[in-house]
């Protein structure tokens, strides 16, 4: 290792600064290596940590003694593509398990719904307002804007915020709506619960939905509601096993070739924790490549600017500079290029993580807020320097090295 | 007698270019007293810049001894060599050898900053000096925006800045024309004679050693002759011998 030269480092700041400054175009396309791979992190962390976030806050409206039972396996796309339904027998099974207070069931499907003249395609809920209000209203985090809940078994919808706002703009309580031919009457808009599905969904009483659709037996989802003093998880398990065994008797099958999905709001939450962990890893790792691409550019640079500057050297130790001030000089130099870069790419991260969480303000998919930490702004700009220190390292030590009768007679 | 502020000891200096070595400079042996004016003369490929630069410890002697002020140089590091250099020797060169992107202040008071010198202090003497160098007005300007007179007057401020004992210029009147040449070396004159500092000037232009009390001749890397100011005239039929042939 060599010694720094800390006794003078504001005036060497000045010095590298100027040098820096003198050489504009170069000094740009070297910091323009670092800039990109601090953007990719910046934006890219602070937009999936702003998604996570989104996810979470979801989660956090649902009630934390809720568990949601979905026929077929959540990591097997095809089980859950084939539309299979929870019978009337799970639902039994359900509501027997020990540990369960409510249970509602649920069923959905896209239909067209006419409104003033206008038809269009939408999510119709059907939900067992009877047994399951309660839980909308309490656990699911549902709250009415304008109107009032639904009265059971009559032909009276809820809607969700994007509905009136967006898919029939002007929808007014008490208006009628046709859907398949029957007459509707809309009593309530519901606050936005903060995804678009759930806002974009049109709510009836689950047996008039049966009724209107023709899909006479089972649900789609059920969420169960847990008695006091039970621990979610261990009712969670139990569920499970006793819908599989079930289901085993029924149709005589060994293993899990018959499966439910049960979750709980925690489970989601540790899934989102962990997918998004994992894009965050990998998103880290290519910008991370990108920074020391970047690196390799100012290294490229510092070493053009020791030859070029040999001379330069030269006189500045004829004049009294010793090595570990050469040293110093140059590393400042590489360590400004690596933090300008850091500090350019922070900014434009943090632009570009702004205009996308605008765009999903004005088209609102999901609500994402990009989430910008002091700490990840910290860690970029102090990676950035580090990284460009790091690579003016040997320019600087070759630079340091040089004999000064060697500099000052070089053309 | 006085100690020598410089003593060469039978000093070589000697380059490997591949399987031949050239020895550049050949058992020299000189002193420099201090106040003196010493012109160090020779044609080109003589070996006077080399000599130069072992004079201002630019360079390490391949045999002998470089004394200062009665001090071995030859084991001192490379940081402690830079030390002296920035405190005792004061340098001039040729090519003027400013930085570009530095103003004729910041050039100035560079070698001060090496020397850890107060950012006040150093604007006071820079300024002071320059101002001595008929250059007050123009302290913000870059040396690309100065003539070679100019250039060469700032130079030598920056020669002073830290007191040095010594001042040794290489060529300093090289680049220059002849009115702005004589400038030069009236200033360099006159910080002989009123400052009482050591200077040495390396030249081939036998105008510039009419300044000096001391002239050495160099040729072949070994010092042909070296006439103080009595002599100088037997030193100019010397030279005129050498013309005419």
């Amino acid at each position: 290792m060599f010694k720094i030269d800390i006794n003078n480092l504001k005036e060497y700041f000045k010095i590298a600064f100027k040098t820096i400054t003198t050489r504009r175009v170069r000094s740009w396309l070297t910091t323009i290596g670092i800039v990109i791979g601090v953007f990719l992190i910046v934006s890219l962390l602070s937009l999936s940590q702003g998604l996570k976030n989104a996810v979470l806050h979801q989660l956090n409206m649902m009630g934390k003694d809720l568990i949601i039972i979905m026929p077929g396996d959540i990591t097997n796309v095809s089980s859950l593509m084939a539309g299979q339904k929870l019978t009337e027998e799970d639902m039994k099974i359900i509501k027997q398990t020990e540990g369960v207070d409510k249970v509602v069931s649920m069923d959905y499907t896209s239909v067209v719904m006419r409104y003033d003249n206008e038809k269009k395609t939408v999510l119709l809920y059907g939900a067992d307002w009877r047994n399951g209000l309660d839980i909308f209203k309490n656990d699911v985090g549902w709250s009415i804007n304008q109107g009032r809940w639904p009265v059971p078994q009559k032909n009276e919808i809820i809607v969700g915020s994007i509905v009136a706002s967006e898919t029939f703009p002007g929808m007014k309580i008490g208006t009628e709506t046709i859907i398949k031919g029957r007459k509707f009457i809309i009593v309530g808009i519901l606050n936005s619960v903060g995804s678009k599905q759930d806002d974009s969904m049109v709510g009836i009483d689950l047996n008039i939905f049966k009724s209107l659709t023709g899909e006479r037996t089972g649900a789609r989802e059920a969420m169960a509601k847990l008695k006091p003093g039970f621990s979610v998880n261990a009712v969670a398990d139990k569920l499970k096993s006793n819908l599989n065994e079930n289901r085993k008797r029924q149709i005589g099958q060994k293993e899990s070739d018959s499966s439910y999905t049960v979750l709980t709001s925690e489970k989601i939450g540790s899934i989102v924790g962990n997918v998004m962990g994992l894009i965050q890893a990998v998103i880290i790792g290519f910008a991370s490549i990108a920074i020391v691409v970047g690196g390799i550019g100012i290294m490229n640079t510092m070493y053009t600017s020791v030859r070029e500057r040999t001379k330069e050297i030269g006189i500045m130790k004829a004049i009294g500079a010793k090595n570990r001030t050469i040293v110093t000089i140059f590393l400042i130099e590489s360590g400004i290029f690596g933090m300008l870069g850091g500090i350019g790419g922070t900014l434009l991260g943090l632009i570009f993580a702004k205009a996308i969480e605008m765009y999903f303000q004005i088209h609102p998919l999901f609500y994402l807020k990009a989430d910008v930490s002091p700490g990840l702004i910290l860690f970029s700009i102090t990676f950035s320097f580090v990284i460009g220190c790091v690579s003016g390292y040997f320019p600087a030590r070759v630079a340091s090295k040089m004999k000064p009768v060697d500099a000052l007679r070089y053309e | 007698m006085a100690e020598a502020l410089l003593k060469l000891e039978n000093v070589w200096k000697t380059y490997k270019l591949g399987e031949i070595d050239l020895s550049v400079l050949k058992g020299i042996n000189l002193e420099i007293m201090p106040g003196s004016f010493v012109t160090i003369m020779g044609p080109s490929g003589s070996g006077k810049s080399t000599l130069m630069y072992l004079l201002g410890l630019l360079d390490v002697a391949s045999q002998g001894k470089v004394y200062l002020q009665g001090q071995d140089t030859s084991n001192f590091s490379e940081d402690r060599l830079a030390e002296v250099r920035g405190k005792k020797i004061g340098f001039i060169f040729q090519q003027f050898n400013l930085l570009q992107n530095l103003t004729a202040l910041e050039n100035v008071m560079l070698p001060m900053i090496f020397q850890g010198i107060s950012e006040e202090k150093r604007k006071q003497k820079a300024k002071q000096l320059l101002e001595s160098v008929n250059l007050a007005q123009r302290i913000n300007h870059k040396p690309s925006e100065m003539s070679g007179g100019e250039q060469q007057r700032i130079a030598i401020a920056r020669s002073l800045v830290n007191d040095p004992e010594i001042l040794i210029a290489d060529e300093p009147t090289g680049n220059l024309d002849s009115s702005t040449g004589k400038t030069v070396m009236e200033i360099l004159t006159k910080l002989h004679r009123e400052q009482k500092k050591t200077i040495v000037v390396v030249t081939h232009d036998p105008n510039i050693a009419h300044y000096s009390q001391n002239i050495i001749h160099i040729q072949d890397g070994q010092i042909k002759s070296n006439h103080f100011e009595d002599r100088k005239v037997l030193w100019e039929q010397e030279n005129n011998n050498v013309k005419n042939v």
